[in-house]
């Protein structure tokens, strides 16, 4: 693996059948780093997502993580990673602090850690009291808030976030961003997927354009903007698939 | 150990806390003896509302001392006896439809001529059916009953007038007749009909019955978990925690299995109130608790024969049930999918409790055989009526290995790649399926 590299891609490929939803993906992902993935509805983002969480196996290429084959070694990324599918359900009958208080305990062997991590994800899901309500009294937002929450209290080393914000209204939209800048300052890296062109450009300091199974253009913000004379992203994305 | 332990917590609290769970762990305990209340009111009150208001009508065409005794014998038993007189049948029948009778009883000509003379007296009985309830059979039952009394005093009468000092019971029954029932080289002192009664109704047809249960139960939990996962989209989460595959397929027996238990405990418990309330009806005394008692007790190591079938059993079914869930994208499908598994559990256990399984055909043999939820029935039948047979204590080992490899074909099918490549193949045969349907319609 390349240095100081969290996550290595090469040549990525995953075919469903006669479907290629990935075809020849390469990217690199640094210490540190927020990376966005941009692309229309199937253009192959959740699937390289789901591979980084090993979740599914590529058909070809190699996947990297933290220093681990993602295919061979994927038992030992699992404890340093954490993935928030888009669509992730709750446990209708458990409440949100049950929840959270079942996971951290899968996550950590000391039950003071476990405690400390309950907390920090219900001052991040900003449940407040409705922690302790049934999760199938929680409204979509307040799901997918616990669900972040679930996936930063145990301070992954990767995050990867499916539509993060996807559901929430602009508030906690904004909210979810400050704890996801917040969780990359004390040290964590995080892969996105976004429609919100805007929240991607707020949030990520490198981006890759995913089209039809292919990464057409990657990286930073201001330079994709600069490179294609585009006044924001969703204009470049715009361009570079009008191409 | 500790990451297991919170996966069983989430299994049982989410399991335990669902509406289509615990409605089906409390209503057998609430509907079944109110069930068995139900039913033995409901019969009771059939059959002694039959057997109080007996009316008989009677077309005597004998009208002799005799016959007319009979009549006075019949009022004395507590029936309300009509006499009618008519010509005919036909029109006695009308008549006693119109008194309300119960039954019409005729006595023919020359009653007390047969019977003097030591021949059988005719008489005819026409039971009037109002209902197909047990109220019909309540009335007949009582006429019966009516007809028995007076034929034995009319007997008595009969033989004391040939000998009086003879006694005519021992005229009618010579044979002073006391059965005993040998069972595994020991006699036990009541009858066989009455230990066929006992053993029947708890080896083999109380135990079947609960362990079918239990296997359903399980097997219904375990697909239910795991499709709520599906249907919720948290297995996908599940699956990326750091817990092996196996972490996760054993909360999902542990936690199915443990709600099962507690399922069949308050099922037995409603079972058997369900019995007491229909054991307590009339005419429903047998013995109970008695016979039990003069049982020779199983041989210890049975019961660990049993338990171990049973354990396997129930994790054969459980993965079973976790593998149809995981292969279903919500319960409702995995519902559909369930009578799959459900059917050839039953059918053996429905061979066992109502037949023997030396004397079936070699396919339905190789089918119980080849089921490890049949086993526990098999040792349970065993136990008390002869030593454990070498087909149950082989069905161990094979039980073992067939739970074995059905553990390892489910722990597989919960690697994600795998499973969303099936369920993606199910979907997309179902929607040709749509499509084939559609098209057809649209055809017609």
């Amino acid at each position: 693996m390349e240095a100081g590299s969290i996550v290595a891609v090469r040549n990525l490929v995953k075919r469903f059948g006669d479907l290629a939803a990935v075809d020849g993906v390469s990217l690199r992902i640094e210490k540190g780093e927020v990376f966005g993935l941009i692309g229309p509805n199937g253009a192959g983002k959740t699937t390289i997502l789901r591979i980084m969480a090993t979740l599914l196996l590529p058909t070809s290429g190699y996947v990297n993580i933290l220093g681990y084959d993602a295919v061979k070694e994927a038992g030992k990324i699992r404890p340093f990673i954490s993935y928030l599918a888009e669509d992730a359900g709750t446990y209708r009958n458990l409440s949100g602090r049950e929840y959270l208080s079942i996971v951290a305990r899968i996550y950590f062997d000391s039950d003071t850690e476990a405690s400390k991590a309950v907390e920090e994800a219900i001052r991040i899901s900003g449940l407040g009291d409705r922690v302790d309500d049934r999760m199938k009294t929680y409204s979509k937002g307040m799901k997918r808030r616990l669900q972040i929450a679930r996936a930063l209290m145990t301070k992954p080393r990767l995050a990867i976030l499916d539509e993060p914000t996807a559901g929430l209204d602009v508030f906690h939209a904004k909210h979810i961003r400050e704890v996801v800048s917040r969780h990359v300052k004390e040290g964590g890296t995080v892969v996105l997927s976004s429609h919100n062109m805007l929240e991607v450009e707020y949030l990520c300091t490198r981006v890759a354009f995913i089209h039809r199974g292919h990464v057409i253009f990657e990286g930073a913000p201001e330079e994709i903007k600069n490179e294609l004379g585009a006044s924001n992203l969703e204009e470049a994305f715009i361009e570079v698939t009008s191409r | 150990m500790r990451k297991l332990v919170s996966l069983v917590e989430k299994e049982v609290k989410d399991l335990l806390r669902d509406p289509r769970i615990y409605i089906g762990l409390v209503v057998p305990v609430v509907l079944m003896p109110l069930l068995g209340f139900l039913m033995s009111t409901s019969m009771s009150s059939s059959i002694e509302a039959g057997a109080k208001g007996l009316k008989i009508a009677v077309l005597d065409y004998d009208k002799t001392v005799l016959s007319n005794a009979f009549l006075n014998l019949s009022r004395s038993l507590g029936a309300d006896v009509k006499s009618i007189n008519v010509a005919d049948i036909e029109t006695a029948v009308g008549e006693a439809r119109n008194l309300g009778s119960t039954a019409l009883i005729v006595i023919g000509r020359g009653f007390e001529n047969d019977l003097v003379n030591f021949r059988r007296a005719s008489v005819e009985v026409y039971v009037v059916m109002e209902t197909m309830s047990l109220g019909s059979i309540g009335a007949y039952s009582a006429v019966e009953g009516l007809l028995s009394v007076s034929s034995k005093i009319f007997s008595n009468m009969l033989i004391s007038k040939l000998n009086p000092s003879i006694s005519p019971d021992v005229v009618r029954e010579p044979f002073n007749v006391s059965t005993r029932s040998i069972l595994k080289d020991k006699i036990i002192e009541v009858p066989p009909q009455v230990l066929f009664n006992q053993l029947l109704m708890g080896y083999s047809i109380m135990i079947p019955l609960l362990l079918l249960m239990l296997s359903i139960t399980v097997v219904q939990f375990a697909a239910t978990a795991t499709a709520v996962e599906n249907e919720e989209k948290t297995l996908e989460t599940l699956l990326t925690f750091p817990v092996t595959r196996y972490d996760i397929l054993l909360a999902k027996l542990l936690g199915s299995s443990i709600l099962a238990v507690i399922g069949s405990i308050l099922f037995t418990g409603g079972f058997i109130l369900y019995f007491n309330n229909m054991l307590a009806m009339s005419g429903f005394n047998f013995p109970v608790g008695d016979v039990s008692q003069l049982l020779p007790s199983p041989p210890p190591e049975s019961f660990i024969l049993l338990a171990v079938s049973l354990i396997l059993a129930i994790l054969f079914v459980t993965s079973l049930g976790v593998a149809i869930g995981a292969l279903s994208s919500d319960v409702r499908m995995a519902n559909s999918l369930l009578g799959v598994i459900i059917v050839p559990i039953m059918v053996p256990s429905f061979l066992m409790m109502y037949g023997d399984l030396s004397t079936l055909p070699l396919s339905l043999k190789l089918l119980v055989y080849a089921l490890p939820t049949s086993y526990p029935i098999m040792i349970a039948k065993d136990m008390v009526m002869t030593p454990i047979s070498l087909e149950a204590i082989l069905g161990i080992p094979y039980s073992a290995a067939l739970t074995v490899l059905v553990l390892y074909a489910t722990s597989m099918l919960l690697a994600p790649e795998k499973l969303l490549t099936i369920q993606y193949r199910l979907r997309l045969r179902g929607s040709r399926r749509r499509q084939i349907k559609e098209l057809e319609t649209s055809l017609q």
